[in-house]
């Protein structure tokens, strides 16, 4: 039985009246890439929302590393080391690239005011430190270049390769990637999965909402396929990409 | 060169306003429409420890920074459960609210009549009752203030609280604890409010409620958008200009009856023409968008 | 003395509900705080009395002048500010500061041509009418009577009327509106219109009976900002429920204690439902939860 990083059981939430994600139950891998497909409402952006913490469960557990994070606030959950990346990118627009990566770093005393006005080697230390990484981080993603822009003057891609940037930056353990090679070229979403490989063979676990079925049967270990807010079939990416139910909820997508 | 030192004097306390606000409002991104409130509540501390209670100037104002800081946490807890407009209405509520207090609280504050007869600031016997003392009084609280501002916006505080005025949702994402770091900015950007407040009550020896009104607050927040907010110049130049631009009236020959109407009229304008055309102000890094 | 301020309220409660109907109008559909609309209040009163008294017009043209050109000055907002702000999708920041310098400009602009001080319409005494123990001014009795004609007047407007179906939709899904088709370009400028009508028919009641100075609007728009928050965003005729709490709750203060406090405990009212219950009295819990 392989190491369980991540236990969701029995999730529920409910939103005026709809039942957006409906008893839903995962087990995820510890060093491996599991994907969530299904179509478009189906609650894997709403099932993203409850791990990270932005929103409560109506019913059922979340469990982490053996411990039970889902009443734990979003920042708290991100600190325990799960990290994420959102469909909509959300970069920091009107601060530098360079500064988007250095806010990843979850090792900064100088975040507490006292601290920086106060105990200024202490920061000023960490913070050149901390610079150094930043900059490596984006030197990684080819992001060199574009240190002192402002983010919201980076193209689209640039941007998805920043969030990655950051992502590499927190130090996480579990990453929650929602669409991460979506609306980006070919040759761009090549680079971004390769990285996704590199971070899962260095230990990492991985949680793909995707698409695109090349790059689910490309890369997953394994596959649930979610519709209506429930989980109706799972298994290996062979398996579930030949089923004939997922196949049919898939046509319109 | 009277008449420059009070302007000069006037500005510096202005700029203590202005830069605290500014890492509420420019920083993290809270529209605050409350800092006279603070301003007053500062003033009117200092005020009644002097004279009810004998003390120093300074160790009035030492006790008063914390105070106001305590009452910033009635601004900062609703900060965190209310967004967009509903945030503003409360600030607007809380200052109404404020200056209902030092209005009709007649027997704490004797209201519309004001406290006369504030005595100027005295440290180890010296007494600072000329124009040049005080501004050299109120110079040396700016370069503090200046000081611990230019220190923080550049800090990695500043930078996360960057962050949440961007993304509050990736910042926490991130594992920043968003509530505390906006709770932190209030204390600071209101505590330090507090000291104009003590200044002025000092300058002018006479405190009364309508200088702590919403128009007042108005004001502040103006000198803070026409200015710019996000960086350390956009203050310090929407300061000088909002300062000097009534006198600058004066001096091309405009009627003091009509005065102040002119002048808010150029603010009002002042404020949709660079939401429109420059919303970054005349020096500031954060556009609002 | 008890029933004397229950009156008292309740006419005042239905100045506040025409104002908070015509500042809800606004905000459900456009969810914009229009500060300014306190402006289009302080406009309308002095339109009206440089009509009446100035020119010395009839006393029905010169309301119905104030309340034409009100109605209008509510469409200039729109059209100059609100609706290029609108088009380049901006924050709520950016329309809270323009509405703000719109206010101060405007309102600035009347104290510079007719001076700061506060102006009466009516000189001499007004006519009043006892009822039982209840003394009314005739304006008083004007008012509550408009407030009783005008409301269903506006309820049967937004039920029943095309165009009243299509302003609730547009409040409910914005977006979805505007790919059904509607024209919501023209909406707005109806709804600016009926808005600022309405502040300017309140305004005018309200000069005829209290007077007016040019600072008026600020506090007034605010009131109209409590009521429609108490009584429930998004939900038209609720303003009504929040204006006349209010109008009962100030006359009560105002006979038990002092009208010193009327303002703060307007305004911890309002604290207390932004924070324990923003949804307002009228309105159905919505989640406002992230993301």
């Amino acid at each position: 039985m392989n190491n369980i990083i991540l236990k969701i059981y029995n999730a529920t939430k409910s939103y005026n009246g709809t039942k957006a994600v409906n008893g839903v139950s995962m087990n995820f891998s510890k060093g491996k890439i599991t994907s969530i497909i299904g179509p478009n409402r189906a609650g894997k952006t709403t099932l993203f929302n409850l791990i990270n913490g932005f929103l409560k469960l109506n019913d059922g557990k979340i469990y982490y590393n053996g411990e039970r994070i889902d009443h734990f606030p979003a920042w708290k959950i991100a600190r325990l080391g799960i990290g994420r990346i959102f469909q909509d990118i959300r970069v920091f627009n009107k601060i530098t690239a360079l500064e988007n990566v250095l806010l990843a770093n979850k090792d900064q005393p100088g975040e507490n005011p006292i601290v920086s006005l106060f105990l200024r080697k202490k920061t000023l230390g960490k913070e050149s430190v901390n610079i150094e990484d930043a900059k490596k981080w984006l030197k990684f993603v080819n992001l060199s270049d574009k240190e002192d822009s402002l983010a919201e003057n980076l193209s689209y891609g640039q941007q998805k390769l920043l969030s990655i940037s950051r992502l590499l930056a927190g130090g996480y353990d579990l990453l929650l990637l929602d669409e991460p090679t979506a609306g980006v070229h070919p040759s761009l979403a090549k680079t971004i999965l390769h990285v996704i490989k590199n971070m899962v063979e260095e230990g990492k676990t991985a949680v793909v909402i995707e698409h695109d079925m090349k790059i689910i049967a490309e890369i997953s270990d394994f596959v649930y396929f979610m519709h209506e807010g429930k989980v109706t079939f799972s298994g290996t990416p062979e398996t579930v990409l030949k089923n004939s139910k997922v196949k049919e909820a898939y046509i319109g997508v | 060169m009277n008449y420059i030192l009070h302007i000069l004097i006037m500005i510096n306390i202005y700029l203590i306003l202005s830069l605290s606000l500014n890492l509420i409002v420019g920083y993290t991104g809270l529209l605050s429409i409350a800092h006279a409130a603070f301003y007053g509540i500062g003033a009117y501390i200092t005020t009644l420890l002097m004279m009810n209670m004998g003390l120093n100037f300074f160790i009035a104002l030492f006790i008063t920074i914390p105070v106001v800081m305590l009452v910033s946490l009635l601004v900062s807890f609703p900060s965190l459960r209310l967004k967009g407009d509903y945030f503003v209405l409360a600030t607007i509520a809380f200052q109404v609210i404020v200056f209902s207090i030092l209005y009709n609280w007649i027997s704490l504050t004797r209201g519309p009549y004001g406290i006369p007869g504030i005595n100027r600031p005295v440290l180890l016997g010296f007494k600072f009752d000329s124009l040049p003392s005080y501004f050299f009084l109120s110079l040396f609280f700016v370069i503090i203030v200046g000081l611990l501002f230019k220190l923080l916006y550049k800090s990695p505080f500043g930078r996360v609280l960057k962050a949440i005025r961007e993304d509050e949702i990736s910042a926490k994402a991130m594992g920043k604890n968003v509530d505390s770091l906006k709770i932190w900015s209030c204390l600071i950007g209101c505590g330090i409010a507090s000291i104009s407040g003590a200044l002025y009550a000092g300058y002018v020896t006479y405190i009364d409620p309508t200088s702590f009104t919403l128009m007042e607050s108005v004001f502040i927040l103006s000198i803070v958008l026409v200015g710019g907010s996000g960086n350390f110049r956009g203050p310090i130049i929407g300061t000088i200009f909002m300062v000097i631009l009534p006198e600058i009236l004066r001096f091309l020959g405009l009627p003091d009856s009509i005065a102040p109407n002119v002048r808010q009229m150029i603010y009002g304008a002042l404020l949709i023409i660079l939401m429109k055309y420059r919303p970054q102000g005349l020096a500031g890094e954060y556009r609002f968008e | 003395m008890i029933w004397q301020f229950l009156a008292n309220g309740l006419i005042r409660g239905s100045m506040y509900a025409l104002m908070a109907l015509g500042f809800g109008l606004i905000y459900n559909t456009t969810r914009i705080f229009h500060i300014a609309h306190g402006a289009v209040y302080t406009v309308a009163a002095y339109l009206f009395y440089t009509c009446a008294i100035l020119l010395k017009l009839n006393v029905f043209v010169s309301l119905f002048l104030a309340l034409f050109c009100s109605g209008i000055l509510g469409v200039i907002i729109e059209f100059s500010i609100y609706h290029p702000l609108y088009k380049r999708k901006a924050s709520i920041g950016i329309y809270l500061i323009s509405s703000l310098g719109l206010y101060i400009f405007l309102i600035n602009t009347i104290a510079l041509f007719y001076g700061n001080e506060t102006k009466t319409l009516s000189p001499g005494i007004e006519k009043t009418y006892h009822i039982g123990s209840i003394i009314l001014t005739r304006i008083q009795i004007f008012e509550l009577i408009s407030f009783i004609i005008i409301f269903p007047i506006f309820l049967f407007f937004l039920k029943r009327i095309k165009l009243g179906k299509i302003i609730r939709a547009l409040a409910d899904n914005p977006e979805l509106s505007t790919v059904v088709g509607i024209n919501v370009k023209k909406i707005r400028i109806i709804i600016f219109f009926l808005g600022s009508i309405l502040a300017g028919f309140t305004s005018c009641l309200g000069a005829l009976d209290v007077g007016m100075d040019p600072h008026m609007g600020m506090n007034v728009l605010l009131i109209a900002a409590v009521a429609v928050i108490m009584g429930g965003v998004g939900i038209f005729e609720s303003p009504v429920v929040g204006a006349f709490i209010l109008g009962l709750l100030q006359n009560l203060l105002i006979w038990k204690v002092s009208s010193r406090w009327e303002s703060m405990v307007t305004f911890m009212l309002l604290i207390c439902f932004l924070v324990f219950r923003p949804q307002g009295i009228l309105g159905k819990k919505r989640r406002l939860e992230e993301t």
